[in-house]
């Protein structure tokens, strides 16, 4: 019985949480692969000619 | 320390500051432009290095350009780091040698020797350094050969460029120049000469600066003055024409003493051209490259691959939750929730890791190897017929992976114009995202034709964005102005492993999307699916799923699937596209995908399936999309206006799809 | 005229005046200018783009562009 609530309140409160975090940053524009921190390491794929 | 690194664009400066810094401090933007800000750790400590916009001139042309002058003239810089490109020498010069006028502390980083020597030419760097005063320093960025070096020379005590006026601009340019400093001495920390000179050159960011250092009108006395006399002077077209001029002498002679050059090397890359951006060739070489990744995606490679970790899913790892959750008596909520929420909504996604990865490696083979700008000249006599620009295939191309690094791909577009109507246009590129609903539809209804449908749904996105491009540029967005120069780099052979760094730098987006959004989501969806107005796990049709549904379903009556199970879907697609599939794995949940998709005859006819899918392809850009197009554009109205054109569309071409269809006795 | 000639050709450009503001100042970024001497690399079909070659430089114009640069044949 406790395996379920624990079970429960994980999956529920990470997927809240995955939820709020993703929509933020979503407006914000930036594509899934940006980290949370305002560096962003992929430059989301812009092709390497822009501003080498 | 603020150490600035500097150069024209395309000399390896991204692959440079990579090398130099550890991590990154900031990326922003410079504000009111959309040029990226970039500023790094750099190595040892030795401070900031910020990471400047790919420059010709500190005379700008843009607004995008007129940031370097800006930061020269209002920040505080310490070092600057002058990036060349060996094989470009003669041209690479000319913003050196203003740099040089500038004054500072500076250093330059000799990049693309190996590209130099492949084309026979060989520079004597150490000659250089004597003749311009400064350390020059050969590196290969794109190995980090060099580095070492440079970041030891950076970091020595002093670096100050032993020459002065390295230029010398003639008896009446060097008076004016005494006289301009003259009203200047004391005011500015600057280098006078350095600010003399840009201003005979016409630079507007300078005049500015200096104007408000001053009396203008003295300056300007002085600017007419010298242009007067030097109008005596046969051949004089303009001050910025004539300084020109002093530098390319300048630098003629420089390039005399420090480069020699073998004639006889046809570069690989003019051989690949000759043939690849042939008159008859060129077009057809495209197509068919297309035809072959689109072919390794989704059929011979990539569905097979998909085909076995969707196996693995719905067995094994299937068959794991099960057991791990009847041993710890796990309840029938926490069962359902696990199985027919998480595992069919997160796995419906995750099945299309390799198409997708396939579809983005090819995308970054195109981009390092410096095919696309090919493909921009290539392409560009059918783009502009419509309006638009050669370049602007580019971020469309990109768009096939995500829309959201295509949009912003559209920055290399100078006129705005174009760029606008690039960055409404792209979202009908057809994204990775949209993939696993198109695969789940033709595997139930069109199984015998997959890659063929599937193509003709991304042919009908591209076929839509010219069409609706010629519209608009007639209509709404109409101009003279159009700017297509572009520069055809070498091409590179990509190293495997930047190769597969591009790839998963893509590629992980999508992967992390599925563990957190689509987790997140199928969570709630599942739950929205599992309760009702009358308790718990109710019968799907009364749960508030349903209930949230039925309420626009109606709209979608006249196009073929006017279900609350699709106003889910298309509901949450806005989110994130990849939603659609999630939400409808769970709602129609089945154990294999064999059975989803007999399922899904009873809901919908081929017709139906087929209008459904034309919608999800030009329906409304996901939520990312929505907020990238309004950062590129900083304008609610048009972001408003990307929204809703794509849903008019949308409705409007699965309307004559599914009413064409019925009419015709498809249906 | 430079629109006249063919792949391979080989031009010295006399005048650039006539081209385009925004196109003339890039060429001129790229290093090309009066005096330059270019290579004609391939020219796309159905009047599309031309490109050319500079010291090494691949850069691709259009062909309204392109006509109206003043070129003597080498």
């Amino acid at each position: 019985m406790i395996a379920n609530i624990i079970i429960g309140a994980a999956i529920f409160g990470y997927a809240t949480w995955a939820l709020v975090k993703f929509i933020n940053k979503s407006k914000k524009g930036k594509c899934a692969a940006c980290e949370l921190k305002n560096s962003c390491s992929s430059q989301c794929g812009l092709p390497p000619n822009i501003n080498e | 320390m603020e150490i600035a690194l500097i150069g024209n664009p395309n000399t390896g400066k991204t692959s440079l500051f990579n090398n130099l810094t550890g991590s990154y401090e900031y990326v922003g933007n410079w504000s009111g432009v959309t040029v990226e800000k970039k500023v790094g750790v750099f190595k040892k400590n030795l401070g900031h290095l910020i990471d400047l916009p790919g420059v010709y001139t500190l005379n700008p042309l843009s607004k995008d350009e007129g940031v370097v002058t800006s930061f020269f003239l209002n920040e505080s810089v310490d070092r600057l780091l002058n990036i060349l490109d060996a094989s470009q020498l003669e041209r690479n010069l000319h913003l050196t040698l203003q740099l040089l006028e500038f004054e500072k502390p500076a250093l330059i980083g000799l990049n693309m020797i190996d590209v130099a020597n492949k084309r026979g030419i060989q520079i004597d760097y150490m000659k250089l350094s004597e003749i311009l005063g400064v350390s020059v320093v050969p590196v290969v960025a794109r190995s980090g050969k060099g580095c070492d070096k440079l970041v030891d020379v950076i970091g020595a005590k002093s670096i100050q460029p032993t020459k002065k006026n390295l230029t010398y601009y003639g008896k009446e340019l060097e008076e004016a120049i005494t006289a301009f400093s003259g009203e200047l001495t004391g005011k500015t920390n600057h280098s006078l000469r350095f600010l003399a000179v840009q201003y005979f050159e016409g630079n507007e960011y300078v005049k500015n600066y200096v104007n408000g250092l001053t009396n203008p009108q003295k300056l300007k006395a002085i600017m007419e003055k010298l242009e007067s006399e030097l109008q005596k002077q046969t051949d004089f077209k303009s001050l910025t024409n004539f300084i020109y001029l002093k530098r390319k002498e300048v630098i003629e002679k420089i390039i005399a003493e420090v480069a020699r050059k073998s004639d006889t090397v046809i570069p690989l890359s003019e051989k690949i051209d000759s043939i690849v951006t042939n008159r008859y060739l060129g077009m057809p070489i495209f197509l068919l490259l297309m035809y072959f990744m689109f072919m390794l995606t989704f059929d011979w490679l990539g569905t097979p691959l998909s085909d076995v970790l969707d196996a693995f899913l719905t067995g094994p790892v299937t068959a794991g939750f099960e057991k791990v959750l009847g041993a710890i008596h796990a309840s029938a909520f926490i069962h359902a929730l696990i199985i027919e929420g998480l595992v069919a909504g997160v796995g419906g996604v995750l099945v299309f890791v390799p198409q997708i990865f396939i579809l983005f490696f090819f995308i970054s083979l195109l981009e390092d190897s410096g095919y696309m700008a090919r493909v921009a000249l290539v392409m560009d006599r059918i783009m502009e017929s419509v309006g638009l620009n050669g370049k602007a295939f580019i971020p469309m191309m990109i768009g096939f992976g995500c829309n959201v690094p295509g949009i912003m791909a559209a920055r290399t577009i100078e006129t705005p114009r174009e760029r606008l109507l690039t960055i409404l246009l792209t979202p009908l590129m057809s994204c990775s995202a949209r993939l696993p609903v198109y695969a789940l539809f033709v595997g139930a209804f069109f199984a015998a034709h997959k890659a063929f449908v599937v193509l003709s749904l991304y042919v009908l996105g591209i076929v839509v964005a010219l069409v609706l491009a010629k519209v608009f540029s007639t209509t709404l967005l109409k101009s003279e102005t159009s700017l297509f120069v572009i520069e055809l780099p070498p091409y590179r052979l990509p190293q495997f492993q930047s190769l597969w760094k591009s790839t998963w730098d893509k590629g992980k987006g999508f992967v992390r999307k599925a563990g957190t959004f689509i987790f997140a989501g199928s969570v709630f969806i599942w739950l929205l699916s599992y309760a009702g107005p009358k308790g718990l796990n109710v019968d799907m049709d009364h749960s508030f799923l349903a209930a949230i549904g039925n309420i626009i379903a109606p709209i979608f009556d006249p196009i073929g699937f006017g279900t609350w199970q699709a106003s889910a879907s298309l509901i949450t697609g806005f989110l994130a596209k990849e939603a659609i599939i999630s939400t409808m794995n769970i709602i129609y949940f089945v154990p294999n995908d064999a059975g989803l998709q007999a399922l899904l005859a009873h809901y919908y006819t081929p017709l139906a399936a087929y209008s459904f899918m034309v919608f999800i392809l030009l329906y409304i850009p996901c939520l990312a999309t929505v907020a990238t197009i309004y950062k590129e554009t900083n304008s609610k109205k048009w972001t408003a206006f990307s929204m809703i054109y794509a849903f008019v569309i949308a409705y409007v071409l699965s309307l004559i799809i599914y009413q064409g269809g019925m009419l015709l006795g498809i249906g | 005229m430079f629109g006249s000639l063919k792949t391979g050709d080989k031009g010295k450009i006399l005048d650039l005046s006539h081209v385009g503001h925004l196109v003339q100042r890039r060429l001129l970024d790229l290093g090309i200018t009066e005096g330059s001497e270019v290579c004609v690399k391939c020219v796309m079909p159905f009047g599309g783009p031309i490109m050319i070659e500079s010291c090494g430089q691949c850069v691709g114009i259009r062909r309204k562009e392109a006509v109206q640069i003043e070129v003597e044949r080498i």
